[in-house]
């Protein structure tokens, strides 16, 4: 394991995720504590005293988020988990809905004392099938057992957790568009202001977290704030679960502990590249996140300050490793594809953007590239930055210009000779794989 | 004091206005798509981004129509970085737009072809083929939709969800294949407001089927009127052809033809909506006229017939009159005056719903179909038509009153605009002009007076009822 864990404490079986093995793990052990020693405010103190930040991309500091909403103003709160899991090569909730369903729940019924919420929803990604039947077996388990649907411990709070399937749309993942989903709509997301932990949900106070950070949650309480703090660095505290997957000789998830050596991640825990090869490139945190080339990974600890600085982000924690003859115009291509195909065509930007990008790409791709169309694609780029409702198109816009401005050579390459510098490579070492 | 600044004017705002409102108010423009005055926020056209100064030395950026006015706040509409994005925005826009203007029946009137001159008019930098889609694709029996020129602002989604209530649209897929449908076979068909989405649409995606390559708007004028569909009487334009424009091939009639009616915003009555049947007046107006007055069903001269009917209401003993609910309040004023004294007069309701028409909601049709109903009633009376024994005139203003009603025995004068059977059963027939051919007055049923004016000469051989009215009770002649 690379550093402590917090949350992959415990070795998988086909039984560790029922509820009596959870409770043998000390389970909904938070959930007592809180209830019978904490008051609600205590609670969101607690997980401000953390200073964890969001898992789910944006890195935004949980207890702001929860500082906006007052448990007692009289009108109803809502609680989402985000378990649309959509980002490309992120596959890290998929961990915990299938492997500790129960830690989520205990952390909502957590978060919804702290914030004065009755009924909570988790927004889940169509695709996710087992999941999605392991959360909601746990969820009836729950009920049962009186921790969910009943007052507990003495007082009056009662909650209800309900799982939304989304139907297979990208932008349903980003927090407001998931909310219009709920509410039966269109996922379109929404401008703000108002934000949404001031009118969210049915236009209520409504709280959206990601199912790794909500899951932190019961983690802090158990251990207490200043417990959490001592794992990972005084700005990144606690750990970060890495979906790992590329050319990579053991991709999975992994719970990394922020501030532990990136180099030493890739190549001793996740056993290299495929075949030894050489690492090309990076992408750190879902493909909305800048691309890193090797040489930039040199040196880098995981944890939130340093990506920043290097130009990307932790984003998700989706890491896509990319090997030494890998096509990068190719790979750019897939990502440009994925955008335009999933951009909801609300706001102008994105939506005539995406598809533009889309065809240029395509067009150099078959060999017919002009020089200007990396400009171009670069000028779109920054036509989408902070234009539109939501990230996505910024996201787009960050990767398409991290992708030319660090590959470029090749990009030009290609329009040059009309054909890749890398035989259009995308599947490297998969050979190797299947020997293996 | 002022409350903030666009480009360092100081603008005032009323409390709960977005950037934009105030801008607007103050004659600062900024250009948008999306937004429209009466309906929700979308945010979706992303033309109107304005920076606003941080105090920091730098800027930061967001749609003035969605942003909350915060005091002493500095808004920038018009720097370069300003409407280089304008440009960048409107390239995107423009990129999967046909910019076939030239056929285009919103030309000339279409906000995108505004800023499209205002930002850029040059050639696009795409090289990549256009997005094709739907061209004419039927919303419903009113309405035609061209996908290619759509460009998903959703103000016709956001009309038939707020205004309407219908809900009947709806944007269907993603992305650059998003497309506006009805949710439904038929359900825009049973949205009595869907005109309205012709005029909101920012560029020309939404086509009225009736008004489909009639006139370039260029050629065309708008006089204010009233309609008189029903007793809301909501303001509207009829749009008729401009005298310099007139027609002397073609069919001629054109120049004296409503091409089409748009709502003439007026918050006291109609907002800037009105509904389909309001679109449809020339369907009332055009109707075959009466242009030839009748004695007994012979053709007679005008002046002729007016002093056949002077002597039918100077030789009568209990006359009585049944008067149109379709007159303006200058007609009813007059006839009060003139006549009112001679003959009994009772309020006729001219007309009735037709099969199928929408009786009442809650929007703006009215159960009433006569416009002027109040005003009548006001001067005559709602007392329902009788005649007393021994009536020996009737004289029956406007349409819609079966004859074989009539007293038997009675004398009947007819004042009439079309060509109807009962025209030749008066004893006299007068022709009378219609709405579009004279200056007047309605009072809706709340009592609101709203003006309508000539579109049209008063056709040959037809006298205005207010100009009878005097002759029957004068002697003067009437100019026909």
């Amino acid at each position: 394991m690379p550093g402590t864990p917090l949350l992959m404490t415990f070795p998988v079986t086909a039984t560790s995720h029922l509820l009596a093995e959870y409770l043998a793990r000390g389970g909904y052990g938070a959930l007592e504590k809180a209830l019978t020693t904490m008051q609600p405010v205590d609670v969101t103190k607690e997980v401000t005293a953390a200073g964890i930040l969001g898992h789910g991309g944006a890195a935004f500091p949980v207890g702001r988020k929860w500082a906006v909403i007052k448990p007692n103003d009289g009108q109803p709160h809502y609680l989402c988990a985000n378990a649309d899991e959509g980002e490309p090569g992120t596959f890290k909730d998929r961990w915990i809905l299938e492997n500790n369903p129960h830690q989520l729940i205990e952390s909502m019924l957590l978060s919804g004392y702290a914030l004065g919420v009755r009924n909570a929803f988790v927004y889940m990604r169509g695709e996710f099938d087992m999941p999605y039947r392991r959360l909601q077996a746990a969820i009836e388990e729950a009920y049962a057992a009186g921790y969910l649907g009943k007052p507990l411990h003495g007082t009056e709070f009662v909650m209800d957790i309900v799982i939304i399937q989304g139907a297979g749309s990208y932008v349903c993942g980003e927090a407001s568009g998931l909310l219009t989903s709920i509410e039966g709509k269109k996922g379109y997301p929404r401008n703000r202001p108002p934000r949404l932990t001031v009118k969210g949900l049915y236009l209520r106070p409504t709280v959206v977290n990601n199912v790794e950070t909500l899951s932190n949650v019961a983690v802090i309480v158990r251990m207490g704030a200043e417990a959490f703090r001592k794992v990972g660095t005084a700005k990144s505290p606690g750990t970060q679960l890495v979906s790992i997957s590329g050319h990579i000789a053991k991709p999975g998830v992994y719970e990394v502990e922020h501030g532990y050596p990136l180099k030493k991640f890739l190549f001793e825990d996740c056993g290299g590249m495929i075949g030894g090869r050489k690492l090309k490139g990076l992408i750190p945190g879902g493909i909305s996140a800048k691309v890193l080339t090797g040489e930039d990974c040199e040196n880098l600890t995981y944890e939130h300050g340093v990506f920043d600085k290097a130009g990307s982000a932790l984003g998700s924690g989706g890491m896509i490793a990319i090997a030494e003859g890998t096509c990068m115009v190719r790979l750019l291509q897939v990502m440009l594809r994925f955008w335009h195909h999933e951009s909801c065509g609300q706001c102008t930007p994105c939506r005539e953007g995406m598809g533009w990008m889309h065809r240029i790409i395509d067009r150099i791709v078959s060999g017919q590239g002009r020089m200007e169309d990396l400009d171009q694609l670069i000028a779109i780029s920054n036509a989408n930055d902070g234009t539109t409702i939501c990230g996505m198109g910024d996201a787009a816009g960050y990767a398409t210009v991290g992708f030319i401005a660090k590959f470029r050579d090749e990009f030009e390459y290609f329009i040059q000779n009309k054909r890749s510098k890398y035989g259009g490579v995308l599947e490297v070492g998969a050979t190797e794989v299947a020997h293996a | 004091m002022p409350d903030f600044f666009i480009n360092g004017q100081p603008v005032h705002a009323e409390p709960g206005q977005t950037v934009l409102q105030a801008a607007l108010a103050a004659g600062h423009y900024i250009p948008y798509f999306c937004w429209h005055p009466n309906l929700s926020v979308a945010g979706n056209c992303r033309m109107c981004i304005v920076d606003v100064e941080d105090g920091k030395g730098g800027t930061w950026s967001e749609i003035a129509c969605n942003m909350p006015i915060e005091e002493g706040m500095k808004v920038l509409t018009e720097t370069e970085s300003v409407r280089n994005r304008r440009k960048e925005t409107l390239q995107l826009i423009l990129l999967n737009h046909p910019v076939d203007c030239g056929i285009c029946d919103k030309a000339g009137e279409c906000m995108l072809q505004d800023q499209h001159y205002e930002y850029h008019g040059e050639r696009p930098v795409s090289f990549e083929p256009k997005v094709t889609a739907t061209k004419f694709h039927s919303l419903s029996e009113r309405i035609v939709i061209d996908n290619e020129r759509c460009i998903c602002c959703s103000r016709c989604t956001r009309f038939t969800a707020e205004v309407s209530g219908s809900h009947s649209l709806a944007i269907q897929f993603r992305g650059d294949h998003s497309l506006v449908r009805a949710v439904e076979d038929g359900a825009f068909d049973r949205d009595p407001y869907s005109d309205n989405v012709v005029d909101i649409c920012p560029v020309g995606a939404l086509l009225s089927k009736d008004f489909m390559y009639r006139s370039r708007v260029w050629y065309m004028k708008p006089t204010p009127s009233v309609c008189p569909g029903c007793e809301r009487g909501c303001t509207v334009n009829i749009w008729h052809r401009k005298p310099e424009w007139k027609l002397n091939a073609l069919d001629p009639r054109r120049n004296a033809s409503i091409e089409r009616v748009t709502p003439l915003e007026n918050p006291a009555v109609n907002g800037p909506w009105i509904c389909n049947k309001g679109r449809d007046l020339a369907k009332v107006f055009e109707r075959p006229r009466a242009e030839q007055a009748l004695l007994k069903g012979k053709p007679a001269e005008l002046a002729e017939a007016v002093a056949r009917a002077r002597d039918l209401v100077a030789e009568a003993k209990r006359p009585v009159a049944l008067v149109s609910s379709w007159g303006s309040n200058e007609e009813l004023a007059a006839f009060k005056a003139m006549l009112g004294t001679r003959l009994a007069a009772f309020v006729k309701h001219d007309a009735v719903p037709a099969p199928g028409e929408v009786i009442e909601d809650d929007v703006l049709i009215r159960p009433g179909k006569n416009p002027n109903r109040r005003a009548a009633e006001a001067l005559f009376g709602a007392a329902p038509i009788s005649f007393p024994d021994g009536t020996d005139l009737v004289l029956v203003w406007g349409e819609g009153f079966n004859f074989a009603g009539l007293p038997r025995g009675a004398k009947v004068i007819f004042l009439n605009s079309y060509l109807q059977p009962e025209n030749g059963h008066a004893d006299v027939f007068l022709p009378i002009s219609v709405q579009t051919e004279r200056n007047g007055h309605y009072t809706n049923f709340e009592g609101t007076v709203s003006e309508f004016r000539v579109c049209f000469a008063r056709k040959a051989g037809v006298a205005d009822a207010e100009a009878v009215f005097a002759a029957l009770a004068t002697r003067e002649r009437v100019a026909a």
